[in-house]
């Protein structure tokens, strides 16, 4: 199996790389991007590491899980010393007092951190246009968006500037880039691991997951974030995925594979994407697979519910910005005109639409007809999935129902950006775990089990793989 | 305009006003009758809270030094090394 980690640290032990050497070239290649992929660039840190690194492995004492192994972090995460603006004005010049449990587990593990990347800010947004610090391009194509909210992240896996990155998915925000870039990004079930120290978007679908060019490497990442943790009270003990999945499996061609019907007949889906994925279907059958055509709710009633959902829960995460005791402060003549002077002037324009969104839907009037409505929407979501996965092992989508839109197309017409994340938005309500793999369409194939099915996830993306 | 008015001070943001794109997106939801679009889906509450016994009890974490340190050099202003607060004028 594929592992750019594995060859990496085979590089250090037979001594053909140095740890220093090779994150200065990654640094030296990062400086050099014109994909504008950094807001923060841990030039003086990473280095520090590299050369503990280096020593650590002439010491013979063994390589940690990720010695040496240069990551990027969305700028989403605390990272203690470290600035972390969410991509936000307000926030540009705050330093994380603490570091998020899950980039500790790497550092633990040995990872080095090489940027603080570029998101939509807050993650609010699905073309990576919604920043302080300027759009991010595409890593294929730069006059094309990358995708968001992670799209710096799924850039820089793309380019190899990192080996992995870490994302963050709230309704498709590792998957849609990771699509748009032609990596594996993925978005574990809710709870697998521990959201401390994640700026809060959505926080009852927020997930950490991993963007990575290589399969395996997402299985020893995955093994390495998950777990209880007592500062994330939603979070469980999941169990150990082996390496061995990997290996070849006969019963893999037995898996029932289910796809919902309605996706792939809406008038929003490419045509391309379209017919790539009616023949990957075609291709499963052939090799034994059971298919199975399922019904689910119609794409935009579901991007609707979504951005309901999320824009009440990130009205009130981001009421705490307000300039009192962290972030920018203008001062006003009263507290209260200090508060909307500093979220006035500080606030991307996308970001104050969701939060006004936010508490619209929750004010008297709308939370009965609309708000109401999208929570009981939900559960019926849930119970969906519940039924189809009585019947089928796995359900396979389309990632994004379009191929990525050139720069500035999504700020012209929003509803555009709302309805990319009509695949993806659904699993996420549901608290599903489903990965983007780069296979089948032009922006890839999300392959989705029920809660805590990761490895069978992992498994069928390796089979399909091999077949396709 | 009744109801329109509070999002302004609900939002803290000067001169807020319902976006109309979102306002279309809130509409897909309004105008969906059940029985119709979600037909034959029944509802499940599923599992994303946590029960109440699986709460851990309530627990004072001293925060370290260093935390301490960068806490107070993210407090917006400063004055001959004090914390300066906001401006609080009481409004009847």
């Amino acid at each position: 199996m594929d592992s750019e980690i594995l060859k990496i640290h085979e590089a250090y032990r037979q001594g053909s790389h140095t740890c220093a050497g090779l994150i200065a070239g990654r640094i030296g290649e990062l400086e050099k991007s014109s994909h504008n992929s950094v807001n923060f660039l841990l030039k003086d840190m990473a280095m520090e590491m590299a050369s503990a690194a280096d020593d650590r492995i002439r010491s013979g004492t063994g390589l940690r899980a990720l010695e040496g192994i240069p990551f990027g972090i969305k700028d989403v995460y605390m990272l203690q010393g470290i600035n972390a603006s969410g991509s936000s004005g307000i926030l540009k010049n705050y330093k994380a007092p603490y570091t998020a449990t899950a980039i500790r587990k790497l550092l633990d593990a040995g990872a080095i951190p090489l940027a603080k990347e570029n998101c939509d800010c807050f993650g609010h947004g699905s073309s990576n246009e919604n920043s302080y610090f300027g759009p991010v391009r595409n890593a294929l194509d730069e006059d094309l968006v990358p995708g968001g909210s992670s799209g710096g992240s799924a850039v820089n896996v793309a380019k190899g500037f990192t080996t992995f990155s870490i994302g963050g998915d709230t309704g498709g925000s590792i998957r849609q880039p990771s699509g748009y870039n032609r990596v594996y990004g993925l978005k574990p079930t809710y709870g697998r691991i521990s959201r401390y120290g994640l700026m809060a978007y959505a926080s009852s679908t927020d997930c950490v997951g991993p963007i990575s060019r290589s399969l395996e490497d997402i299985r020893l990442l995955l093994n390495i974030m998950s777990g209880k943790d007592a500062r994330d009270q939603t979070t469980f003990e999941p169990a150990f995925i082996p390496g061995d999945i990997f290996s070849d499996d006969p019963n893999t061609r037995k898996i029932r594979i289910g796809y919902y019907r309605n996706f792939i007949e809406s008038d929003n889906l490419d045509g391309k994407i379209r017919s790539d994925f009616i023949r990957l279907l075609n291709v499963l059958k052939d090799n034994g697979n059971e298919v199975e055509e399922l019904e689910f709710f119609d794409d935009k009633l579901l991007v609707s519910a979504y951005y309901v959902l999320a824009m009440a829960e990130t009205a009130s995460n981001l009421a705490r910005l307000d300039g009192s005791v962290y972030g920018e402060r203008v001062a006003g003549e009263s507290i209260r005109d200090q508060y909307a002077l500093t979220r006035s002037e500080n606030l991307t324009g996308e970001t104050r639409k969701r939060i006004v969104g936010g508490n619209q839907v929750l004010a008297h009037g709308y939370a009965e007809d609309i708000y109401q409505k999208a929570r009981s929407l939900r559960k019926m979501i849930t119970g969906s999935f519940s039924r189809d996965f009585r019947r089928v092992g796995i359900i396979l989508s389309p990632v994004t129902p379009n191929t990525p839109p050139p720069l500035g197309s999504s700020l012209k017409n929003p509803m555009v950006m709302y309805l990319s994340d009509a695949y993806t938005v659904g699993f996420s309500l549901g608290g599903l775990p489903t990965l983007s793999a780069p296979l089948g369409t032009g922006t890839g194939i999300q392959i989705t089990a029920e809660k805590n099915g990761e490895e069978s996830i992992l498994k069928f993306a390796k089979y399909l793989k091999d077949i396709l | 305009m009744e109801k329109l008015m509070p999002l302004e001070l609900l939002s803290n943001i000067r001169g807020a006003r319902p976006s109309p794109d979102v306002g279309k997106l809130f509409m897909i939801i309004k105008d969906a009758l059940p029985g119709n679009d979600v037909a034959d889906h029944e509802e499940i509450s599923g599992d994303l809270y946590v029960p109440l016994e699986d709460l851990r009890d309530d627990e004072v974490i001293e925060s370290s030094s260093m935390e301490k340190e960068i806490i107070k050099e993210n407090f917006p202003e400063r004055k001959n090394d004090y914390l300066v607060v906001s401006t609080v004028i009481e409004e009847i």
